[in-house]
């Protein structure tokens, strides 16, 4: 009895201890979220969807994340849906109309169908769910087809080389472009952002197909591209690429020949900033300025949405293109390579290496 | 043979004339890898469309070894031989597989390859979740260094075309193979195994695509998980080019695989035009219809009726002078 009174008492007190340092743990909770909570966060309850038109590489996998934990910092979204359209425009759409028939109160789109994606948009605005579109534009007009379109300045991209380009290239010198596929607005965007700058500046000269070599963003391909580009021009003085890692491959294979690689003006990822440094010290002209690459473009749209359906305070609509890595000045950060991390981490984005490399396993 | 042969000459000739830098060291040691790659794929598709079928699994198939050869190594030389060892048993699988839908099954190869393409896409996603690795720099080496002033994937295909060719055009098994790509039905009543011939022709294409990805995997420092999807219709017009019926029959691997040099420095060609992104497409167009007529329309009779209208029209002329 008496074992049996001690055995209840020390239940009873142990019960009591973990109450304690729950309500504690509890409170703290609620005092950090309380701290952290977002000035696009309001307080009213939602449900919300983040929908890709295609999703399987590794750019879109830490896209995909950092917009799930940004949502993850407003405690208003209950419920966090994503869907995958895998590369099929008919996919992409009954996401969205699932989701819209779900009842979710906000929903952000990368449209990669672009134009096909503006029917379900529109129904999904009109069905009264906050409806962002981002990053593609998918034409229509806001608060008509749509509540937001959340861009990116592709133009501001090309300005940032263009100003690094002056500042490290007094010379001038000859200027190849490596885009996606051909006519696509994010190249096209570049190019015109680009040359504005170097209107002024004669001494800067285009070579290649204009507004810029096509190259789909493949790697078999940029090969091929740069390849046919060294052959017909023995001078070659910058290279542009919206996607520096895509251009690892060629430059590699380049390398090999006895090439020597010039200054080039990009986008970051690590293989690219591994290859610097593996390089740089036997490459007297290979100096490397990047932009972000714009993983967290996600967290800007996701946080507009937010703000709109609980109630929170909306943000610009407009995602900078910052620069990341400069080899000449340092600023604002030195060229950066981890090499125990896989070559498609993005360093620039907000989302650590170590939690991208994760992501992947 | 002679006809690509010529066609690949000419095609020397133009991009010296129009284009000289396509022709210049750089760029021909940085075509012929992808041509190689080319080739040896154009191989395995040439072994299937000979028995009537074709492939379209190449896709999945080269992707799916490229993520093997490049994720399993995780960039370590000495897991390298595992990778390989991996992606030819899978590949294996894959062409049995194929082998058994097309022959056993009966069912249609350009739904049932279709569908093992999806399929090995899907192992793809969950081994690598659509994240491409680093190379590892052996393979880097492997496919890409050069011996002798030539980069060594051209050695791995001409050895391809070889072992094909003779097997093929030398043994008995490669005489009967082809055989019954003419006519199964007279294979059948000859008492041969058309089946399992029509089957063997898949696992042939499987393990050549997966030489092909291998040294894809080696010459991309860092590939994508999608690097077969752009090799579906050149390892097909490979196969026209050089002479092999869609319809089956005799096929002619030497040729293919000097179709596929013939493709790649077609490529090589148009990117060194000084000429704007639609005009490059056409003349791309151009060139492969040219190089389809070759073949498929029969010369013999378009001059002979062309000379007799000619006749006629002198014929006419005198009665009505």
């Amino acid at each position: 009895m008496t074992r049996n009174k001690s055995r209840v008492l020390k239940v009873a007190s142990s019960i009591g201890i973990a109450a304690m340092l729950f309500a504690s743990s509890v409170s703290i909770a609620a005092t950090s979220s309380a701290a952290a909570k977002p000035s696009w966060c309001g307080p009213k309850k939602i449900t919300m969807a983040f929908t890709d038109g295609f999703g399987g590489n590794s750019w879109r996998l830490v896209t995909t994340a950092s917009g799930k934990a940004e949502a993850a910092l407003c405690p208003s979204v209950t419920k966090f849906y994503y869907a995958d359209g895998q590369g099929s425009t008919s996919k992409s759409i009954s996401d969205v109309k699932g989701f819209v028939a779900k009842g979710v109160n906000a929903i952000v789109v990368f449209a990669d169908a672009a134009n096909a994606m503006l029917p379900a948009l529109t129904a999904a605005y009109k069905a009264g769910v906050v409806t962002v579109p981002y990053r593609v534009t998918v034409g229509g007009k806001v608060g008509v087809n749509y509540s937001a379109y959340v861009g990116t300045d592709f133009a501001g991209a090309g300005k940032n080389w263009a100003d690094w380009a002056l500042k490290n290239l007094p010379a001038g010198g000859n200027v190849l472009f490596l885009s996606g596929p051909a006519g696509n607005s994010q190249g096209v965007e570049e190019a015109k952002g680009f040359w504005k700058v170097m209107a002024s500046h004669p001494e800067f000269k285009k070579i290649g197909a204009q507004p810029f070599e096509a190259t789909n963003w493949d790697p078999a391909l940029t090969q091929k591209v740069l390849t046919a580009a060294i052959a017909a021009n023995p001078k070659i003085d910058l290279i542009l690429s919206d996607f520096g890692p895509s251009l690892v491959g060629a430059l590699d294979a380049a390398v090999k020949t006895g090439w020597k690689v010039p200054a080039i003006a990009t986008s970051d990822g690590n293989v690219l900033g591994c290859f610097w440094q593996d390089n740089h010290a036997t490459q007297p002209n290979f100096k490397m300025m990047t932009v972000s690459t714009q993983n967290d473009h996600a967290r800007l749209a996701i946080d507009w949405a937010i703000a709109k359906a609980t109630g929170g305070k909306l943000p610009g609509t407009v995602y900078p293109s910052y620069i990341f890595e400069d080899s000449v000045s340092g600023k604002p950060s030195a060229v950066q390579c981890r090499k125990d991390l896989p070559g498609d981490v993005y360093l620039s984005a907000k989302m650590s290496g170590d939690d991208q490399a994760k992501l992947g396993k | 043979m002679s006809t690509i042969l010529g066609a690949l000459v000419m095609l020397f000739i133009i991009s010296a004339i129009f284009a000289p830098s396509s022709v210049s060291k750089g760029a021909v040691l940085g075509m012929l890898p992808f041509a190689a790659v080319l080739a040896i794929i154009g191989l395995g598709q040439t072994l299937v469309v000979q028995q009537g079928g074709i492939d379209l699994s190449v896709a999945g198939s080269v992707s799916l070894t490229v993520v093997f050869v490049t994720k399993l190594p995780d960039q370590k030389d000495n897991r390298l031989l595992y990778a390989v060892a991996v992606a030819f048993i899978v590949s294996l699988i894959a062409g049995l597989l194929n082998g058994i839908l097309v022959s056993r099954l009966g069912i249609n190869p350009i739904v049932a390859t279709l569908g093992m393409s999806s399929l090995l896409y899907a192992v793809m996603m969950i081994v690598s979740l659509g994240i491409s690795h680093r190379t590892t720099v052996l393979l880097n080496n492997i496919s890409s260094n050069l011996t002798l002033g030539i980069p060594n994937s051209i050695y791995f295909a001409i050895g391809a075309v070889i072992v094909t060719t003779l097997f093929l055009k030398m043994s008995v098994a490669g005489r009967r193979f082809e055989g019954i790509g003419a006519n199964a039905r007279a294979g059948r009543t000859a008492g041969l195994a058309v089946k399992r011939h029509q089957t063997s022709a898949y696992i042939l294409a499987q393990l050549l695509y997966c030489l092909g990805g291998v040294l894809l995997g080696g010459i991309l420092t860092q590939p994508t998980a999608y690097q077969g999807d752009s090799l579906v219709l050149p390892s097909v017009a490979t196969v026209v080019l050089g002479g092999t019926s869609l319809l089956g029959g005799r096929g002619f691997p030497a040729a293919s695989a000097v179709a596929a040099i013939f493709l790649s420095q077609l490529d090589q060609f148009v990117l060194s035009l000084k000429v704007p992104y639609a005009v490059r497409t056409l003349v791309t167009a151009m060139a492969l219809l040219v190089g389809i007529a070759l073949y498929s329309v029969n010369w013999g009779l378009v001059k002979k009726k062309i000379l007799s209208a000619l006749r006629e029209k002198k014929v006419g002329e005198i009665s009505h002078g």
